[in-house]
């Protein structure tokens, strides 16, 4: 993390040069001010008052100009650290492979961005100016001390071990309170989204008393442990006040002792004397304080470098090369070559296993199967959104491996289930897909993704803002733009990751039928490009080339429906529960 | 106390209080920004409200203040005197005079104390009291404003803005209780001491004040615009990380990062700006009191030349006048935090007052037919956008109909007037022949059951999710709740049976065993209408069936309206209504449908036929 610092170490070096220059200004203006009393005042010398004034104001119109440079030099080093972090932090998230995303998750992700690398900054800029202040107090308070008297130093540096041991002792005990107090209002936050989530259920079920309950406990919980560290923390000051207390009293009394053996010891050393062992007694304070804010800032910066020291998963390989040495192969063919798959956070369960299957350009290939069989991660493996663990994955003959990813992604194209809307127009949004496509591309993709009308319809038509994820549509809306987005984008293999659950199946039979129909009036042939069809309905996948039937992990069959309503007893007994055959018979089959 | 002896003690002191004044590196109250509350003597008398039930709290912390604030001003002057009586050489006295500086100090402890444990509990009692009512109110309010409203922001109010108030009202009541006594206590002082000199010192404070005003105003613009920028970099990165697979799957990693970078770029340089200004306002403020304090040296030299007062009196005088800036600094600053704190508590009253959920109707429902008539419904959730239009309908008791449509034909709102979650525009409602909204609410939703598209499920064990819709159900009959829906199975491979914890309302379970239970809680609630959204496309097909069968045992004996998806499920439904856009385009059972060659028939054949439509 320091390494993002250095690169500012002129800034972080003249900070704290200013912030000397203001603390010797703040050690001198007292006494000026003492002197304009004493010798000025008491004296009615308005002259003397004027000169000192003048000069006094000079000294700390100079602190002033110190401190304010040593902010400006601080905040430059730390702004630019914190945004040079915050951006590495981010374009590393970008590179992540999904595996990486999956363990952590982009909520984690996202609180990471933003509070972690703020918690990095305030301790940055804390030590800056903070720290480096109270050390000085601290050293030059003692130092002054000394020169005014050896006993009174000694008294000082005699009281130092009980503050710091209390002081210790409280932060010791205060800071795991603070994680419990952090959880419990998680608690009472928890309780309060579910009942909004849920507002329909806790209605219908008349249990809003209920549900208060539930919420007025977690609340005397956060109430509970915020007293406690309340309290703690209420000790604290009174106990470094009756230090500071009996060391101003046995200061006073050494003193008298000293006066009364006739020692030299000028009544403005005591009073000086009583200045600097409250300044030193304070700064060991602060610097606890200090302490216990880079302890917090510890645990985040460990939660960033979890981030950032990420290894590469997923990288370009040598394409040229690999292009050389295959040639050119049918564009839009897929190879599976024995592939064996299980995620990274569960090694040992096997995912898929010993596939080996072609698809061909221009097929529809449809995957059916149970949830768990290994559908998604089927087609995750061909734009590499994972590795394989064993065998090969081919694209137009060439290793994924080899690809490089852009080149790889320009050609394979996924609609996941989950439609990811961006806050900005629906024409910005399917353009989004691909930034030259003209509008007449982008009506085309929408027609043939049956969203036109719906477009249309809606008041602005296509400069219709989407909100923020997309709160203004319906599931089936969003699905329709995000398959038209995907659309436009022109690839050669066009996967449906289970793309059309929320569409009726008249929309979707609609938009398969379009999907086939040949020579659409851009000249894009969408009937031309291969696609691969996860869904759950048979009826999605009826009229596809084939049918591949995923039971846990492993082929069970493939072929067109009608084989397969021969050979498959898993296809068969999916059709007969989805159309009720057995029941009503296929009267309207025909 | 002769006023000789005070002239001594006052560098001291005055070094004292600057240190305590300004721990150095500018202001940190002033980083933030500010926000002002619209009306603001409203919201303070709606939180005396809080502060009304905790009179004794409050009259003991004003006896710790009192006794704080003046043992702070005892003590210095009892050091001054120490000081004095040693270098007087009067010994005899200095021990009592240090036992007195022992019991000042130890009083002055004990109250400080005090004073911060009665500020802690006088904050959560009100918080507590806050948050409870808050909640109660959210509990209370109409699906119509929670569907309308993000959760987001409920919630923001519920953390953010109570714990502000909270913060608030322990860190500042006790300064401003002891910072205004401070004040009124030298005023009177000063005053007395040579009035002259004090509207001398009145003036240098006008022009702190002044001061700080107008430069709090160009620090508000930065520090806005600051956290606009900020606001603006969240929802990108919030944004971008979410849908992080798209980005990826579309090549679109580069645009992403640049724009980002440029956001955080304007970030960083709108921060620097805003805290440089920030930070210069601590010297710029130092520099005003400082020349205040010349000043009134100089005009307190020249009165003392002229005779008009006495040395001691302005030595006193100055160190009075130092101290009575000292508490209006600390009140410029926490001014600052309880405008903020204001400005929440503001929103927080703003979503009290909101209307409750409609609560009219008195006739109790006792036994019910089931006997449901839906009556020239007329429905609009935004006006103008009219989803139901004259939309009749009706349900004979142990009836089971099915809704079939297109997405966005209005299927779900029927629902949603069911249960009353909102309100027809025109038209009637009627169970067994009476409106749904003259019966008591409460009632009606006792008697019916709902089954969502969106699982809901809470953080509770599987066992309290189920006995949700019916507290006093017994194990025997949760169980058997849990045999009817087919929730058995699965139940019993969880590692505590029934008494799982369902992690983040269940995390641990799949789309369609979290569908099981929410039947399994409708079952236990034995209702005599029930309501289906049947969702089960995120479902794979095997435990949609089982769904299914679970659906069917619900409805045995019962009168039900399920929204249907899939037509598999509804073929042997007594009556399928068939909507488009708001309005019934066809009504029978299937057979009827199936041969009039209509919209179901046409649905049902893209079902059947595959994609030959």
């Amino acid at each position: 993390m320091l390494k993002y610092l250095k690169k500012y170490w002129y800034w972080c070096v003249l900070a704290p040069v200013f912030m000397f220059g203001e603390i010797a200004m703040d050690l001198i203006q007292p006494k000026i001010m003492s002197s304009i009393v004493n010798d000025g005042v008491l004296n009615s010398d308005v002259e003397l008052i004027l000169d000192l004034g003048i000069r006094m104001i000079l000294l700390v119109l100079f602190g002033g100009l110190c401190g304010t440079l040593c902010g400006v030099f601080a905040n430059l080093a730390t702004r630019r650290f914190g945004n040079d972090v915050r951006k590495a932090v981010f374009s590393k998230i970008m590179n992540l492979s999904f595996s990486q995303t999956d363990r952590i998750s982009t909520g984690s992700l996202i609180t990471r961005l933003s509070n972690d690398v703020n918690q990095v900054e305030m301790m940055v800029m804390l030590t800056l100016r903070m720290a480096v202040r109270s050390l000085c107090m601290f050293i030059g308070g003692i130092y002054m001390l000394y020169r005014i008297s050896t006993h009174f130093a000694l008294l000082t540096i005699g009281a130092l071990p009980f503050v710091m041991v209390g002081v210790f002792f409280f932060l010791k005990k205060a800071t795991p309170m603070f994680a419990v107090v952090q959880k419990k209002l998680d608690q009472v936050n928890h309780v309060m989204q579910e009942d909004v989530a849920g507002a329909r259920v806790v209605k219908a079920y008349v249990r809003e008393e209920y549900e208060l309950n539930r919420f007025d406990k977690a609340n005397d919980d956060l109430v509970d442990i915020n007293l406690r560290v309340q309290t703690l923390l209420a000790f604290m000051m009174p106990y470094m006040n009756i230090i500071l207390n009996l060391v101003v009293i046995l200061l006073l009394y050494i003193g008298a002792i000293k006066v009364e053996d006739g020692a030299e010891l000028q009544i403005g050393d005591l009073m000086a004397a009583l200045t600097y062992v409250a300044m030193i007694l304070h700064s060991v304070t602060f610097v606890a304080n200090i302490f216990q804010s880079i302890t917090r800032a510890r645990a985040s910066v460990a939660r960033l470098n979890e981030v950032l020291d990420c290894p590469d998963l997923i990288g370009d390989g040598d394409f040229e090369a690999a292009k050389a040495v295959v040639g050119d192969v049918a564009r839009g063919t897929i190879r599976f070559e024995k592939v064996s798959f299980a995620y990274p956070s569960s090694p040992d369960r096997k995912v898929l296993e010993d596939i080996d299957l072609e698809i061909h350009p221009g097929e529809t290939f449809a995957i059916l199967g149970t949830t768990g069989s290994g559908k998604s991660s089927f087609v995750n493996l061909i734009p590499r959104f994972y590795d394989v663990t064993e065998g090969n994955v081919y694209v137009d003959g060439i290793n994924v491996k080899d690809y490089e990813l852009h080149e790889l992604r320009e050609r394979v194209v996924t609609v996941m289930q989950k439609a990811e809307l961006y806050s900005r127009s629906i024409r910005e949004n399917i353009r989004w897909g691909r930034e030259d496509a003209t509008d007449e591309e982008i009506y085309e993709a929408a027609r043939v993704a049956q969203a036109d009308d719906f477009i249309r319809a809606s008041k602005d038509g296509y400069d219709t803002h989407v909100t923020e994820s997309g709160h203004s549509l319906s599931g089936g809306q969003k699905q329709r733009i995000s398959i038209a987005r995907a659309l436009v984008r022109k690839g050669e293999i066009l996967i449906f990751d289970d793309a059309t659950s929320a569409l009726d199946l008249k929309t979707e039979a609609a938009l398969h039928k379009a999907l086939r129909a040949q020579g659409s009036v851009m000249g894009t042939e969408y009937s031309q490009m291969t696609k691969i069809i996860i869904a759950q309905r048979i009826a999605s996948v009826r009229n596809a080339d084939r049918i591949m039937v995923l039971d846990r992990g492993k082929i069970l069959a493939i072929g067109t429906h009608d084989e397969l309503m021969e050979s498959c007893d898993l296809y068969q007994d999916i059709y007969r529960s989805q159309l009720k055959e057995d029941k009503k018979g296929v009267t309207a089959n025909e | 106390m002769s006023e000789p002896n005070k002239a001594p003690a006052q560098p001291q002191q005055q070094q004292m209080v600057r240190f305590g004044g300004r721990p150095g590196g500018g202001p940190r109250g002033m980083m933030r920004e500010v926000e002002k509350p619209k009306d603001m003597k409203n919201i303070l008398r709606r939180l005396l409200v809080y502060f009304r039930t905790e009179k004794t709290l409050l009259i003991m912390l004003f006896i710790c203040v009192v006794v704080v604030s003046l043992s702070t001003l005892a003590g210095p002057s009892m050091q001054g005197n120490a000081i004095d009586s040693i270098f007087n050489k009067e010994f005899g006295i200095l021990p009592a005079l240090l036992l007195a500086m022992l019991g000042i100090y130890a009083v002055n402890t004990a109250f400080m104390l005090g004073q911060s444990l009665l500020s802690a509990r006088l904050s959560q009692r009100i918080v507590r009291k806050m948050r409870h009512d808050l909640f109660e109110k959210i509990d209370h309010l109409s699906i119509a404003y929670l569907d309308t409203h993000s959760g987001g922001d409920i919630m923001s109010r519920m953390t953010n803005d109570v714990e502000n108030i909270s913060q608030t009202i322990s860190q500042s009541i006790g300064s401003l209780f002891s910072g205004v006594m401070t004040i009124i206590g030298t005023v009177a002082i000063m005053f007395w001491y040579c009035w002259q000199l004090t509207l001398i010192t009145f003036f240098t404070v006008l022009i702190t004040v002044v001061v700080t005003k107008v430069l709090s105003k160009v620090m508000r613009r930065t520090y806005k615009h600051r956290s606009i920028v900020q606001g603006k970099l969240n929802g990108h990165s919030e944004e971008m990380i979410t849908g992080y697979r798209s980005i990826v799957a579309y090549n679109k990693k580069e645009d992403v990062i640049r724009e980002f970078n440029d956001l955080s770029d304007e970030l960083c340089s709108v921060s620097i700006r805003a805290e440089i200004l920030g930070g210069s306002m601590g010297p710029i403020m130092n520099c005003i009191s400082n020349i205040g304090f010349v000043i009134v040296s100089a005009f307190g030299g020249f009165f003392a030349y002229h005779n008009l007062i006495t040395i001691g009196t302005i030595s006193a005088f100055i160190l009075y006048a130092k101290q009575f800036s000292r508490p209006i600094n600390e009140i410029a600053q926490l001014y600052g935090n309880v405008q903020t704190a204001l400005a929440g508590a503001e929103r927080v009253f703003e979503i009290m007052d909101l209307p409750d959920e409609n609560n009219e109707g008195e006739i109790p429902m006792t036994k019910v037919e089931g006997n449901i008539t839906f009556e020239h419904i007329d429905f609009s959730y935004v006006p103008g956008k009219q989803v139901l239009k004259d939309f009749n309908m009706e349900v004979r008791p142990g009836q089971k109909v099915a809704l079939v449509g297109a997405t966005g034909s209005g299927k779900t709102t029927i629902v949603n007037l069911l249960m009353r979650f909102y309100k027809p525009d025109s038209g009637s409602i009627k169970i067994d022949g009476v409106d749904i909204f003259d019966y008591k609410r409460d009632d009606l939703r006792d008697h019916t059951a709902i089954v969502l598209q969106d699982t809901v499920l809470f953080s509770d064990t599987i066992a309290g999710n189920i006995k949700y819709s019916n507290q006093e159900a017994s194990d025997e009959e949760m169980v058997e709740a849990a045999r009817i829906s087919n929730c058995e199975s699965f139940i019993s491979r969880q590692p505590e049976g029934y008494d799982t914890y369902l992690k983040l309302a269940g995390a641990n379970l799949s789309a369609g065993q979290k569908q099981l239970l929410t039947i399994a809680r409708a079952v236990l609630s034995d209702p005599s209408i029930l309501i289906l959204d049947e969702a089960t496309s995120s479902v794979d097909t095997r435990t949609e069936k089982k769904i299914q069968d679970a659906m069917a045992q619900l409805m045995k004996n019962r009168t039900s309206v399920i929204i249907a998806h899939r037509l598999s499920t509804i073929m042997d439904a007594d009556k399928i209504v068939v909507m488009d856009q708001g309005r019934v385009v066809e009504t029978g059972t299937h057979d009827e449908l199936l041969e009039l060659g209509g919209r179901y028939a046409e649905l049902y054949q893209s079902q059947f036929a595959g994609l030959e439509t």
